[in-house]
């Protein structure tokens, strides 16, 4: 450990190390997802896949906490110069944590007896699933390269899924089919909304100034997370 | 300083200032010397009860926020010959209390939030309670059998000769010339010999405080990103040996025991850090902080100088020694520093009281009454 001071500094330190490893922990999260859309969308069996995301989730939770811990280390030793990027950062964390939560929200759903593997809409279910998944992939990109076009087309395109995911929940509550098809679909679709919200507000890290995340431009209301 | 200049001139100009550094300290023990026996006799005569010793010690370094620059000044008076090892070594130790002032003040930052304040406040106070009962102990033992002075001596002895002889070093020999110019050009002022020594001493006093003052802004530039590094990997990792090294290294590095410790108390604040886990960093950077009166013992012409020096990191070993590698005298310290931090997390006035009473009062008093 002492070593460590005198290693040669090629290895990242301080906000770009932070950054690194954040987009490892959108990797986990995406994992996290992928086996919950798995358990809930598929045959597969939800105890067998419960273990590995629940050990992921862990392992982000453990990531946030020691992320944290190294942005408090960097304020102190560098000083508050770079303190917005340090603020955004912590928001981005426990926005990375969350959409890891919230894949074990799906996977409750799994566990609780639901499954849509049967299901006459399990195409566009899957399809949308998919969609979410590719998500994370250009979230990460975006953090990794923040190059603002593409965060602008990402955000538009998630505000125009987070639309269309309310558009679906809204119908479900107030449909006459049984209840035991609706509310899965209208809980999982709210997951699928907040997931989208917290991968928005990611990117919106990488593009917005700090007092503007997670805020429409009016500043009317916060956005949904 | 500029955040941009690269790293290389950077290294270059930590050079030059430490070369300025030398030159300060040599400065201050011509003036001293140009002073003459009887001013010297005057100003001196104050430190020769420890306690009072002890008491200048604190006193001067809370004034310069830095025991580096007193403990420089220190070895300054002692290479001219005006300052005595037996004096010298209180004063030193006086110096080590009065440097952890600064990471106490850098607590009062947090006093807003009660916990974190707690927090904060139980790891500044834990430098200075290990300090103090290190005085408490080696004191004495420095008063009756000479211990600290003894060993430094003999470790001066094996590296540059007896007391009382002229130690040829070779770093004298580089700063003599510009030495020299600053006395040639107060010279030219006419002034009388004291105060020729005066202006001597004075502009070696500014000297050796600006260039620690920029040594340690261009080291801290230099090797911040190393210090995150290595604080991040000590981090959840425990305390012990390998911290207490670290708290070595950074301090040799930063040439600041408070810039290392008071990075620790935003850490502390936050719970980063666990109290016991910070407390082994401090017990380094006492250790590191001691190298730069040893850098100024080398400009300086008496071994007598190096031997204060040595005694500064004597005395920290020996505190180590004494109150960290004995498992019961080691909580001693840490269970202190909580129980006035919890009585200063409830009555805020209570720290404000102990920074006023321990840094300026009590050492004020013993000035007074002792010197």
């Amino acid at each position: 450990m002492v070593m460590s001071f005198f290693r040669k500094g090629s290895d990242s330190v301080g906000l770009e190390s932070v950054e690194t490893r954040s987009i490892a922990m959108l990797g986990d999260a995406r994992h996290s997802f992928d086996l919950a859309n798995t358990a809930l969308l598929t045959d597969a069996v939800p105890d067998r896949i419960a273990e590995d995301i629940r050990s992921t989730d862990q392992r982000i939770n453990q990531a946030e906490q020691d992320l944290r811990s190294e942005l408090v280390v960097h304020v102190s030793v560098q000083g508050t110069a770079d303190i917005a990027s340090v603020l955004g950062l912590i928001l981005l964390l426990k926005k990375i944590e969350r959409i890891g939560d919230q894949a074990k929200n799906i996977l409750d759903l799994a566990e609780s007896g639901v499954s849509l593997a049967d299901a006459e809409d399990i195409a566009e279910l899957r399809a949308e699933n998919q969609e979410v998944s590719e998500l994370y992939g250009e979230a990460g990109a975006l953090l990794a390269d923040p190059e603002t076009h593409r965060a602008e087309k990402f955000v538009t395109r998630v505000t125009e899924l987070i639309a269309i995911y309310q558009t679906k929940i809204d119908s479900y509550m107030f449909s006459d089919r049984p209840g035991r098809e609706v509310v899965p679909r209208a809980i999982y679709y709210r997951y699928l909304k907040r997931i989208v919200a917290n991968l928005r507000g990611i990117v919106g890290v990488a593009l917005n100034p700090l007092p503007h995340i997670d805020y429409l431009d009016e500043g009317a209301t916060d956005t949904d997370d | 300083m500029g955040a941009g200049i690269p790293a290389p001139i950077r290294s270059a100009l930590v050079l030059a200032l430490i070369y300025l550094f030398l030159v300060g300290v040599s400065s201050l023990e011509a003036g001293i010397k140009i002073m003459g026996a009887d001013t010297q006799e005057r100003l001196f005569s104050t430190v020769s009860n420890p306690i009072a010793g002890l008491s200048v010690g604190i006193l001067g370094t809370v004034l310069v926020q830095s025991s580096s620059a007193s403990t420089s000044v220190i070895v300054g008076l002692v290479a001219s010959g005006a300052l005595g090892v037996d004096a010298a070594v209180p004063m030193v130790m006086g110096a080590n209390i009065g440097t952890t002032v600064t990471n106490t003040l850098v607590s009062l930052a947090h006093v807003r939030q009660s916990a974190e304040f707690k927090r904060a406040f139980a790891a500044a106070t834990v430098h200075d309670f290990f300090n103090v009962l290190a005085v408490l102990v080696l004191l004495p033992l420095e008063v009756v059998f000479g211990l600290i002075s003894g060993i430094a001596e003999a470790a001066s002895e094996l590296l540059v000769g007896s007391a009382g002889t002229e130690w040829k070093s070779p770093v004298k020999a580089w700063v003599k010339e510009p030495v020299g110019w600053l006395e040639g050009a107060w010279a030219m002022t006419d002034a009388a010999q004291t105060l020729l020594g005066t202006l001597m001493v004075i502009s070696g006093l500014i000297i050796i405080l600006l260039a620690l003052t920029f040594i340690t802004k261009n080291m801290r530039t230099l090797v911040a990103d190393r210090v995150e590094r290595s604080v991040n990997a000590i981090l959840g990792k425990g305390g012990g040996a390998v911290a207490m090294a670290l708290g070595v290294v950074i301090t040799i590095a930063v040439q600041s025991s408070s810039i290392t410790t008071s990075i620790l108390i935003p850490l502390s604040a936050a719970g980063v850090i666990a109290l016991r886990n910070a407390y082994p960093i401090t017990l380094g950077a006492n250790v590191g902080t001691t190298i730069t009166a040893l850098l100024a013992a080398l400009a300086a012409s008496r071994p007598e100088a190096l031997t204060v020096g040595l005694a500064h990191t004597t005395f920290n070993v020996a505190g180590i020694i004494v109150l960290y590698v004995i498992p019961f005298a080691r909580d001693v310290p840490v269970r202190l520093a909580e129980g006035l931090a919890e009585i200063a997390a409830r009555q805020r006035t209570w720290a404000a009281a102990y920074v006023m009473g321990a840094f300026i009062i009590v050492p004020l008093i013993g000035v007074t009454v002792l010197g």
